[in-house]
């Protein structure tokens, strides 16, 4: 076990590698700088000055060159400086990040506790009015654009039932570390959790309904309710073990999926986050943070698939490598 | 049964396509106007007496007022939410000197101020925190602190604070964008920023430190207007002169991104990075005590603006133009705007940039260089229409190059184009343009194939029907026209595309903030990197340095210099200006004392909220 995990951390860093050539190339690509719009409305600064600021800021340099810097930098955690925000990238992004990691680990767990129970059940009665419900729920869900969806909750529950708050994460009069802090917090996350989380569910609630329908009709099945085990047992023993394996396999998808969604939800609801970061920095061309958050999305990726074969080693011993 | 929950499914999806219609504020006549422009002429004439109507007066036609409406008295203690109407985060870079974000630039004007107010023109005054006196031969001034100004830790402000400024702007490290044309201009700067000399020989403090004289190598009127007056709290940053901090802990330090200070009404408690900012009063305010108690100033994203409006939730915010409808809509809500300072304009390319002079060089067989055609086409632009049809009447045409905001500069009575498409056909014609293969599209005056590449940028719901409108004005007077691509471009690549001089653009649409100052010379001046045409003459360089000289501080000469060159630019055509806008503010009805208009005489600190 160990050294399989051992091998994919290891396998892990051509992979991120590739990835930051290639998006450093694309970067590059793009057509323009981050000074290309520092000078609307700013007329005054003269052509001289503008061509000092690029070269100082080595924007003048073929890409693998600056390529060549900043893998040197990266390698040892300094991912260069956010020339929108003049910060170091990693102080930048470490505001956010902890906001990011907050909604989608929220966003992950209220997923899967609408998803489960929501396919098993419609597994286990197929065909009742329960599974009808909850497979047109699903198309709903499959169908429903996140943007529409985060803004008609936001919508209905901020301002038509004025329940809960329409944006930002906390309410800044609040002093930090109070229980009314951690309150106010937690009603900011409602909305952005709800909104990304109650469309994540189709895949799983598919997956789910699909495998367990399928199970049912097994040998082993059939086997265990000739053995007399009683029917609740069959589902949880049996059935589900087996149900669950897909789903386990799908967890790294469903955390990349996460953080392309936090683009949205994190702009609809102001919520300062890397997705809000992200949008920002690629319309200002600011490459140094660009490059940083598509590495760490990578890597989640990397990361997920890797966690994914974990788990999936775990509940399904067929597949153990040794 | 499948037929049933299709039936549903289809019931739900229709369902969520109202709310969605509902919901993202898109208008449905935006898109119904890519209306025919008119092609009978007693349609025209119309449209044409219309715009006999004054387009001078800035407020014709739509009566937004400048001024809140409620005169009732501040309450004691009160509380105010301001909001910053953007979908991405704040940089939270919040120093003068620094800072990059127009939404930076907000937060600071609550906290900080120039050490000099300015006036309806952008012109210095003695009003603010110190007095200031030029020297007989235009070159210094002097500038006084008065007593009782200080900083919100308490503090005294210094001259030497100003200084600091300077020193920082001129700093060899120093990357931001704010070494300017002024800036450079103090005497001894150029020295001092390529680190020969260590002080900046023009700008010397008293010994009380309280007034500072400022020295510059050319006398300019643009002084008036465009003198960095912001100081920078040496005490509080930390000095970067003795070596106490580096630029660059400096830029990155908390003390102007969690803690900044400034001498302004309203002092900062507390910022959550991206997000939101909380205000305190600040007591020892050197004009008195500020109304409010407390403000908060937050990220509302435009989605959700019009909604917290309504709701109440926000007393003051900036109103995005496409939600202009909805907006004056709201019960308890008013509408403020002032003319932007900024235009729209469609530029004519006529030549290329010479890297090697570092200057522009026209063309003369330039495709467009008989400039009866370029009149003609901005003959043919209907910016009327596309003013009120596709923004509701908060843009309207433009006619010159020095927009009405500089009342004192702006001339309205020089003859420009408007729209008159026989007019346009006439110039035309006199050109030699004229279609001599009667497929309806002009041929140039050699006869040959004549059409324009036109490049124009995305974003937003009207950028394609402005685009396609202009292009079938044009085609109406018997000009092809084609978007370069066949499509728009992003905003970066269209100016990298433009700044190049690409072959593939003959003309395109673009828009200039124009800052304070009303010199146009960064913008139009023969070795102006932003001169995009590439249109240059003796006659312009000769007006564009008078407008600039000792002798303009004569604003009666001044002022005669800029109505030339704007007859000039109206005769040249290098660019055709096409709209100016309006800046809507919408202001909840229990906002007191509060004007956008640069002219008022209301001071921020007595901004407040009645009962």
């Amino acid at each position: 076990m160990l050294k399989f995990i051992l091998r994919r951390t290891l396998l892990m860093i051509p992979q991120l590698i590739l990835l930051s050539i290639i998006i450093f190339m694309l970067a590059k690509m793009m057509p323009g700088d981050a000074l290309t719009g520092a000078f609307q409305g700013n007329p005054d600064v003269s052509l001289e000055q503008l061509e000092k600021l690029r070269e100082k800021a080595g924007l003048n340099d073929p890409w693998y060159q600056q390529y060549g810097r900043w893998l040197g930098n990266a390698v040892q955690g300094d991912f260069g400086k956010s020339y929108v925000h003049q910060q170091k990238v990693t102080s930048l992004l470490a505001g956010k990040v902890e906001n990011t990691v907050i909604l989608s680990l929220f966003t992950l767990i209220v997923t899967y506790l609408i998803a489960l129970p929501l396919g098993i059940i419609a597994g286990r009665f197929t065909d009742s009015w329960a599974d009808k419900a909850i497979v047109t729920y699903n198309y709903f869900a499959f169908a429903t654009p996140l943007f529409v969806f985060a803004l008609l909750m936001m919508w209905f529950f901020a301002f038509v039932l004025g329940w809960l708050p329409y944006g930002s994460s906390v309410d800044i009069k609040l002093e930090s570390g109070t229980w009314d802090y951690f309150v106010s917090r937690a009603k900011h996350l409602v909305l952005p959790v709800l909104s990304g989380s109650l469309l994540a569910t189709f895949s799983t609630i598919q997956y789910l309904r699909n495998d367990i329908i399928d199970q049912k009709l097994r040998d082993y099945v059939k086997t265990a309710r000739a053995k007399g085990v009683p029917e609740a047992k069959v589902y949880t023993r049996h059935i589900l073990r087996n149900s669950l394996l897909p789903i386990a396999a799908f967890l790294g998808f469903e955390i990349t999926g996460l953080i392309g969604g936090s683009v949205f939800i994190e702009s609809i609801f102001s919520y300062p986050g890397l997705g809000y970061l992200f949008i920002q920095s690629i319309s200002t061309r600011d490459f140094t943070v660009v490059t940083a958050l598509v590495m760490i999305s990578g890597t989640a990726v990397i990361v997920g698939t890797m966690l994914s074969d974990i788990i999936l080693s775990i509940v399904d011993p067929r597949i153990r490598i040794e | 049964m499948a037929k049933k929950q299709l039936m549903l499914l289809a019931s739900l999806m229709l369902v969520l396509s109202v709310f969605l219609a509902a919901c993202t504020g898109k208008d449905d006549k935006d898109g119904a106007t890519e209306k025919e422009p008119s092609k009978d002429p007693g349609k025209t004439e119309e449209v044409e007496g219309e715009e006999e109507e004054p387009a001078e007066d800035p407020n014709a036609g739509l009566d937004f007022p400048l001024e809140v409406s409620n005169t009732a008295d501040p309450m004691e203690d009160g509380e105010m939410t301001i909001a910053m109407v953007t979908d991405t985060p704040f940089e939270g870079t919040l120093s003068r000197v620094f800072y990059k974000g127009t939404f930076d630039a907000e937060i600071m004007s609550y906290f900080d101020e120039g050490l000099l107010a300015t006036d309806g023109d952008y012109l210095i005054t003695n009003d603010g925190a110190a007095e200031y006196e030029i020297s007989e031969d235009n070159k210094t001034i002097t500038i006084k602190i008065k007593d009782g100004v200080n900083w919100q830790d308490g503090e005294p402000v210094k001259a030497s604070d100003l200084l600091y400024s300077y020193q920082i702007l001129g700093h060899p490290d120093y990357t931001g964008t704010r070494y300017t044309y002024m800036i450079e201009n103090v005497e001894g700067m150029p020295a001092y920023h390529n680190g020969e000399a260590k002080d900046i020989s023009g700008i010397t403090v008293s010994e009380d430190d309280k007034e500072i004289s400022i020295t510059y190598t050319e006398a300019t009127p643009s002084l008036l207007s465009g003198i960095w007056t912001v100081p920078s709290p040496r005490h509080h940053y930390g000095d970067i002169m003795t070596g106490e901090v580096t630029m660059e802990q400096l830029v990155e330090s908390d003390k102007i991104r969690a803690t900044p200070i400034g001498f302004g009404p309203y002092k900062v408690a507390k910022i959550v990075p991206g997000e939101s900012v909380l205000y305190e009063r600040f007591d020892g305010y050197w004009r008195g005590k500020p109304a409010l108690k407390e403000l908060v100033l937050k990220v509302v994203s435009s989605a959700s603006i019009l909604e917290a409006l309504k709701k109440g939730d926000i007393d003051l915010a900036s109103v995005p133009a496409d939600q202009y409808l909805k907006a004056k809509d709201i019960d308890n809500v008013e509408l403020l705007a002032k003319v932007d300072l900024a235009y729209t304009y469609i530029g004519f390319k006529l030549g290329k940039w010479d890297d090697e002079k570092k200057e522009s060089v026209t063309d003369p067989n330039a495709k467009l260089a008989d400039k009866r055609v370029r009149q003609a086409m901005w003959y043919a632009m209907d910016n009327e229409t596309i003013g009120k049809e596709l923004y509701h009447g908060l843009r309207f045409p433009a006619t010159s190059l020095i927009i009405p905001v500089f009342a004192g500069f702006h001339n309205a009575d020089i003859e420009t184009p408007s729209y008159d498409p026989e007019k346009a056909k006439a110039l035309l014609d006199e050109a030699g343009f004229v279609d001599t293969n009667g497929d309806g599209i002009r041929e140039d005056a050699e006869g040959n194939e004549f059409v324009l590449n036109f490049a124009s940028m995305s974003g937003g719901e009207t950028a394609e029907p402005i685009a396609q409108f202009y292009i079938q004005n044009w085609a109406d007077v018997g000009i092809k026209v084609q978007l370069t691509d066949g499509r728009l471009h992003e905003f970066n690549s269209f100016y990298d595309r433009v700044e190049a001089d690409d072959p593939d653009i003959d003309i395109y649409q673009g828009a200039w903030g124009t800052g304070s100052d009303p010199d146009p010379s960064g913008l139009y001046g023969r070795t102006a990197a932003f001169n995009y045409t590439r249109y240059t003459s003796e006659k312009n360089d000769e007006l564009l340095a008078a407008g600039t000289s000792e002798k303009a501080f004569d604003t009666e000469y001044r002022k005669d210099i800029y109505n030339q060159w704007q007859e000039l630019m109206a005769d040249e055509v290098p660019v055709a200006p096409t709209v100016y806008r309006y800046a809507l503010t919408a202001a909840s009805k229990r906002v007191v004392n509060y004007s956008i208009d640069p002219n008022t005489d209301l001071w921020l600190y007595e901004m407040g909220v009645s009962e």
